[in-house]
Formats: structure tokens, C-alpha cells, sequence
């Protein structure tokens, strides 16, 4: 059952944003996202890609909190959606939900509403990742076109000098 | 960043630094010709599927949801 949703605006068009997004780790909001690795990569027949990845996180939990989760079999799938704003090409919308699925216990509203605090927490880092790695990429994009600006001055005032 | 085989990290940033190029010049911008990648991409993969084997991670019972797909029981 869906126990969290939730909707943001980055002021930055979805290209950048994507890529953003397939660059987001490391960042230093999640350091226990310590491997990030591609099991499976393809483009569809209908031109979209599909990548499955492997997070290694390391949360420093106590082996006993470990095993209680694994034996009640909780877990929470999220769905990220970034899309161009309608109206706004240089703004991308990010639709957020939770899913959380129970083997065999029920969960009480209170163990759901943690569950959803540390969700809507942990999605503000997120987003807060997400504007880092985009300043990082830009600065590069910045760097590089400096840098070409540079090299293409020095051989025009060779040739002046040579005059 | 690291992969989750400690062997394989040179071989995963070697496979990144492709596909980041790939997927913002030619990817992102509609070229959809062939991927230069896919042969990084083999090498990268046997070891990291190795490792994941070693490391006993268990990657296949898990479901994960789809596009479209909804979770049972929701």
C-alpha cells in the first residue's frame, strides 16, 4: 500500500536533471551508499532505456535490528518520476511515492507514520543530492568550456605576434 | 564510486565514464545509433556478477516494480 507521496520542482530542465540522476552517487548527503553497480542495461523496442541497478549501502545497523527486519519481511519499493514541467521547459517535475508491502504482520498507523517521517526525510536529502550533483555537473560543463575558450586565444595571438 | 565486487571498480568507472558520454551526446539528444559501450559493458558485468555470486546477494527472488507494474497486494 502506497504510505507516502509527494511532488517537487527543480528549477532545471530535464536533461540536466536526468543526468543528474544517473550521476547521483557519491554525493555527500548519502554517504551510506557506499557501491552503485548496472546488472542490467538496455534500450527497448520502443526507444527507452531501461537500467537496473545494485545500491550497496551501509547503514551501520546492529546485527539484532538486521535480523528482525528480514524476519517480518517488510519492504519499501519508491518510485521516482522526473518529468518537463508542462508549462516551464527549464523546470523538471519529480513525482515521489512509497509503496510498502508486509509479509504477514500488520503494520499499526504508528510503525507506517515512521516509516513515512523517515521517507519524506530522507526524500528532502535526496533532493538536496540531487541539486549537488547537478551544480557539480555544470561547474564541469563550465570548466571545459573555459578551458577550450583558453586554448583557442593562445594560437590567435601567436599569429599576430608573428606579423 | 565504488562496485559492489571490489575488483571490478576500475572496470565499472571505465564502463561509466562510456555510457555518461554515451547517454548525454548521443542518447539524450536522440542519436540512437549503436552503443560503444556494450563491450566495456560485457567485461564489467562478468565481474560483477561474480561477485554478487560470491557475496551470496541475492538478486533474484527480489521483485522489483516496473513502470507499470503495482506491487501485490497494494
Amino acid at each position: 500500500m502506497k504510505i507516502w507521496a509527494s511532488e517537487h520542482i527543480f528549477n532545471h530542465p530535464w536533461e540536466t536533471v536526468i543526468k543528474a540522476a544517473m550521476q547521483k552517487y557519491p554525493n555527500p548527503m548519502n554517504p551510506s551508499v557506499i557501491g552503485v553497480d548496472v546488472l542490467d542495461r538496455q534500450v527497448d523496442t520502443q526507444g527507452r532505456l531501461h537500467s537496473h541497478r545494485l545500491l550497496s549501502t551501509e547503514w551501520g545497523l546492529p546485527s539484532i535490528a538486521k535480523s528482525i527486519s528480514f524476519t517480518n519481511m517488510v519492504s519499501v519499493d519508491e518510485r521516482l518520476v522526473y518529468r518537463p514541467h508542462p508549462q516551464d521547459p527549464e523546470k523538471t517535475v519529480l513525482t515521489q511515492e512509497a509503496l510498502i508491502s508486509v509479509k504477514g504482520v500488520s503494520l499499526s498507523s504508528y510503525l507506517e507514520g515512521l516509516m513515512a517521517n523517515t521517507i519524506s526525510t530522507n526524500a528532502s536529502k535526496g533532493r538536496e543530492a540531487m541539486e549537488w550533483v547537478i551544480h557539480r555537473l555544470n561547474a564541469e560543463i563550465e570548466e571545459l568550456a573555459a578551458t577550450a575558450r583558453g586554448s583557442i586565444r593562445v594560437p590567435m595571438a601567436a599569429a599576430v605576434t608573428e606579423k | 564510486m565504488n562496485s559492489v565486487g571490489e575488483g571490478c571498480t576500475d572496470l565499472k568507472r571505465e564502463y561509466d565514464q562510456c555510457f555518461n558520454r554515451w547517454f548525454a551526446e548521443k542518447f539524450l539528444k536522440g542519436d540512437r545509433s549503436e552503443d560503444p559501450c556494450t563491450e566495456m559493458f560485457k567485461k564489467y558485468q562478468s565481474c560483477v556478477q561474480k561477485a554478487i555470486k560470491e557475496k551470496d546477494i541475492p538478486i533474484d527472488g527480489v521483485e522489483f516494480m516496473g513502470p507499470n507494474k503495482e506491487k501485490p497486494g497494494s
